[in-house]
């Protein structure tokens, strides 16, 4: 019988044997879940407690929660049609917790929905409008993963996802029909069975695959750090990084176990986009199977077996993908958190790093110059000196004081500055601010270089700190505080940007300039819109094809720029012919470390390259003739 | 095999000096200190001799309270304890001083092996080393880059002039003052840091030591150098200019 509206069917008087069958099958599922489930929540709950992760306030956590979880808004955004159909099926989920709860409760004849009272009847049609595009979503899904394949999601088809996406399938299929079957007819009852074995065969699969994520991801992402990269405090004497199992923490092992291998961290990851051996899902995978293997009790070096030191060593600590993904997995403290185990404890031995390490354990600066050489700069420069009186303390860093074409940023920077009628000055002496030796994990080496620049910074009473360099300004502002307070800093960006009005316009549309964001500035300073502000006065702002929260990595970040990258094609080189693909004339920076990178990726493609500028350098150009320092 | 390593604790090399009101030594309030280049590899090398074949490294150092963070390094790479020799006027002692000052602190160890850089960083003597074999009265031989043990002693590689080199065998114990660049320095890691914080730091005075302070030589006056500036103009082709310009870099500047 179909009616013009047709109402939901629902079974009635369910025998004994069935009510008992039913309580039989729902108890084994049930049981089937716990037993792999108790264990999981068992390992993460038994894991090392977490050093400084307050819980409070909850505010940006719930608006967090309400924005990634219940709108998908990540997921969407960042892959617009799966993210779609995902979240088409996760909105369906939420809309059956419910129907379901009813589903069941009618099997055991104490149903509280009615489809014929007014709310049980609204309700169970708003099911169905999510029932559909469930069907839409999780088809659209399968198509994707078995015809489509797109390489993210493996080289293997897993044939897990195949299983479940017809168990969601069946779901909403069973329920749909049950609207064209009246409640006595034993289709009725055929259709309530079917429903009902699918949800119990579902249920017990869920912690045995990667769907545990439906789980544990509204967790991971509520119970967030907080902010981007944040390394976490080593404590006690007896803390040195991620060694071996005991040393993996609640959230690592929440992470961990939340993955759900949608491949988006290797699909925007530097490394794996140029046939390096680093993998970052294949990293938090390589942890899962470590916990699932060895367990928390382990002494076994966490680099080894499941996950290579190589692997670990290749990042270039961009963040893509602890940007991109959408379980709330913090990739950096981990993967910062296991070069810390190997080199805290002296196991890493690299030429190139253990040079940059004795560099800054006997001298100032990771370029192992002499600090006279940095002197004879400033004196050339006629930089004045920090003297306390100054608005701003100039922080020049390792490259503004030391590389060729970082002291060039800094000398144009000044002379913007004079041109502002800015009052500044330069430190007599600056140490490294120990960003290199931060992300390759060296907690002795960083905590002497922030000590000792805190104590410098302190007796020259700096209040404000302005610098070129985004890698500076990030572990001044954020890293350091394990160690003391540090002074308001500022990149150069964003102090340009302030005084963009004061500045000469250039006419428009004479030059074409790509902008690229440094990782440190963009995801990790939420810095896009001011330094474009400073090319739009110089010329017409050409956007890269990966851009803002999604741009590539120049692959200097991390201590790569000191390391050597031997395997694969080098990062720069891609990043820049994407850069010089724009067509535009200019390549615009905002970090002396990308600066240097395309210089030599631009010298290597020879003849025809665009020039290469930093903002600073943008914005000085623009200045009458004359009005240098 | 026990091995004692001797060390001192010289400027940064990176300091910008400043000669003090007598003229006789560099003002030493603003500078920052560090472990003497050839003592790093010579620690370096006792370490990894004690990696191969066990036993203990001991540093040893005479110096004034802010050595004891040199020492503190040496015991985080992986010495197994120090003795500081507590001497305030290091600067008034001729190498002669300085070594039997290391001398009767190394004595009572019985050592089979002592090493030493091949000079300091500030003096650059480069006497020190071989005075302590003269006054411990054991063989030595100087600018070692390498050391083998072997069933009767050692097997030594000396570096000589122009790129040649010598293998030298003798007993132990014996005294080797070491050349830097013999080997890759290890970096100091924070467990090592942690790990130093219980080994011993045995501080004994140079007055309990007991030896003749007075030096025979004397100090008479210390001076910066004159600037000077050279520029050289590589002749030939591109490809030949380069060969001469990585020799140069290689063996007069040294940075390759």
């Amino acid at each position: 019988m179909i009616a013009l509206l047709p109402t939901l069917a629902e079974p009635q008087h369910f025998s004994l044997v069935e009510k008992l069958l039913f309580t039989g099958l729902a108890l084994a599922s049930a049981c089937a879940f716990w037993r792999r489930f108790g264990k999981i929540l068992n390992k993460i709950l038994k894991s090392k407690k977490d050093a400084s992760f307050p819980l409070f306030p909850l505010a940006w956590r719930i608006r967090d929660f309400v924005w990634e979880v219940l709108f998908q808004a990540k997921v969407i955004r960042e892959r617009p049609l799966p993210g779609l159909a995902h979240a088409f099926v996760f909105w369906a989920f939420c809309a059956f917790a419910l129907v379901t709860l009813n589903h069941c409760a009618v099997g055991l004849g104490i149903g509280f929905l009615s489809p014929a009272g007014r709310f049980g009847r609204f309700y169970f049609y708003c099911a169905a409008v999510f029932a559909l595009t469930c069907v839409a979503g999780i088809v659209g899904l399968f198509i994707r993963r078995f015809f489509l394949r797109p390489k993210w999601l493996g080289a293997k088809l897993s044939y897990q996802s195949g299983v479940i996406a017809f168990l969601i399938f069946a779901l909403m299929a069973t329920y749909l029909a049950s609207f064209f079957v009246a409640d006595a007819d034993p289709s009725a009852r055929v259709l309530w069975w079917l429903h009902t074995l699918t949800l119990l065969v579902f249920l017990p699969l869920i912690p045995h695959t990667k769907h545990l994520h439906l789980v544990l991801s509204p967790a991971t992402v509520f119970l967030s750090r907080g902010s981007f990269s944040q390394i976490p405090p080593l404590v006690g004497d007896e803390d040195f990084g991620l060694v071996a199992g005991t040393d993996l923490t609640r959230l690592v092992s929440l992470q961990v176990y939340s993955c759900v291998e949608c491949g988006r961290c290797t699909e925007h990851c530097p490394a794996a986009n140029t046939s390096k051996l680093l993998n970052p899902k294949e990293i938090i995978l390589g942890l899962r199977g470590y916990l699932n293997d060895l367990g928390l009790a382990s002494e076994e070096p966490l680099l080894g077996k499941y996950n290579a030191q190589e692997a670990v060593f290749q990042c270039t600590t961009c963040g893509a993908c602890e940007f991109q993904c959408p379980v709330g997995i913090e990739h950096l403290p981990i993967l910062v958190g296991l070069r810390r185990g190997a080199v805290n404890t002296g196991v890493w031995e690299d030429s190139h790093g253990s040079k940059l390490f004795l560099a800054l354990e006997r001298g100032s600066n990771a370029l192992g110059i002499s600090p006279a050489e940095r002197d004879k700069f400033i004196e050339k420069q006629q930089l004045p000196l920090f003297d306390g009186t100054q608005e701003y303390c100039l922080w020049l860093g390792c490259m503004g004081g030391y590389d060729p074409k970082g002291r060039e940023i800094v000398a144009d920077f000044a002379r913007v500055m004079n041109y502002l009628g800015a009052s500044y000055g330069v430190l007599r002496k600056e140490k490294c601010s120990g960003d290199p030796v931060r992300r390759l994990g060296n907690d002795l080496l960083f905590q002497q270089l922030a000590e000792a620049n805190l104590e410098i910074l302190a007796q020259n009473k700096v209040k404000k700190i302005v610098s070129i360099c985004p890698h500076c300004v990030r572990t001044i502002q954020e890293d350091w505080k394990e160690y003391g307070a540090p002074p308001e800093v500022e990149h150069h960006s964003e102090f340009l940007a302030r005084y963009a009005g004061k500045l000469p316009q250039k006419g428009s549309g004479l030059e074409s300039i790509v902008f690229h964001d440094p990782c440190y500035l963009g995801r990790y300073r939420n810095v896009f819109d001011e330094p474009r502000k400073v090319v739009a006065l110089a010329g017409e702002l050409v956007e890269a094809p990966r851009n803002r929260e999604r741009s590539f990595c120049c692959g200097a970040g991390g201590g790569m720029a000191f390391l050597s990258e031997e395997t694969g094609n080098r990062i720069s080189h891609v990043r820049a012919a994407e850069l010089s693909a724009t067509g535009a004339a200019t390549i615009a920076t905002a970090c002396p470390f990308c600066n240097t990178m395309f210089r030599d990726a631009l010298s290597a493609t020879g003849e025809g390259a665009p020039q290469l500028l930093d903002i600073a350098q943008l914005a000085a150009r623009g200045l009458p003739k004359g009005s240098s320092s | 095999m026990k091995i004692v390593v001797a060390i001192k604790q010289v400027p940064e090399r990176d300091a910008q000096f400043r000669i003090d009101a007598q003229a006789k030594w560099i003002e030493e309030a603003d500078l920052q200190f560090t472990l003497n280049e050839s003592d790093a590899y010579a620690l370096e090398e006792a370490l990894q001799l004690k990696e191969q074949h066990g036993d203990e490294v001991i540093v040893v150092s005479a110096g004034p309270e802010r050595i004891g963070t040199t020492l503190r390094e040496a015991l985080a790479k992986g010495a197994d304890r120090a003795i500081h020799i507590e001497c305030g006027d290091l600067g008034a002692r001729d190498a002669l001083g300085v070594a039997r000052l290391l001398a009767a602190a190394i004595q009572p160890e019985n050592p089979d092996l002592i090493l030493t850089g091949l000079q300091s960083e500030d003096l650059g003597l480069g006497q020190t080393g071989v005075i302590l074999a003269e006054l411990l009265a054991l063989p030595h031989a100087s600018l070692i880059l390498h050391v083998e043990k072997t069933e009767t002693g050692l097997k030594v590689k000396r570096e000589l002039e122009e790129g040649w080199f010598q293998t030298v065998e003798l007993p132990t114990p014996a005294v080797l003052t070491i050349q830097s660049g013999g080997n890759k320095l290890r970096y100091a890691t924070l467990m090592g840091i942690k790990r130093a914080k219980t080994k011993e730091v045995r501080r004994v005075t140079a007055a309990e030591l007991a030896v003749d302070a007075a030096p025979v030589v004397v100090l008479e006056r210390v001076a910066l150098p004159q600037k000077q500036k050279s520029t050289q103009i590589l002749p030939g082709t591109a490809k030949e200019a380069a060969e001469v310009l990585v020799e140069k870099l290689k063996v007069e500047v040294r940075v390759l």
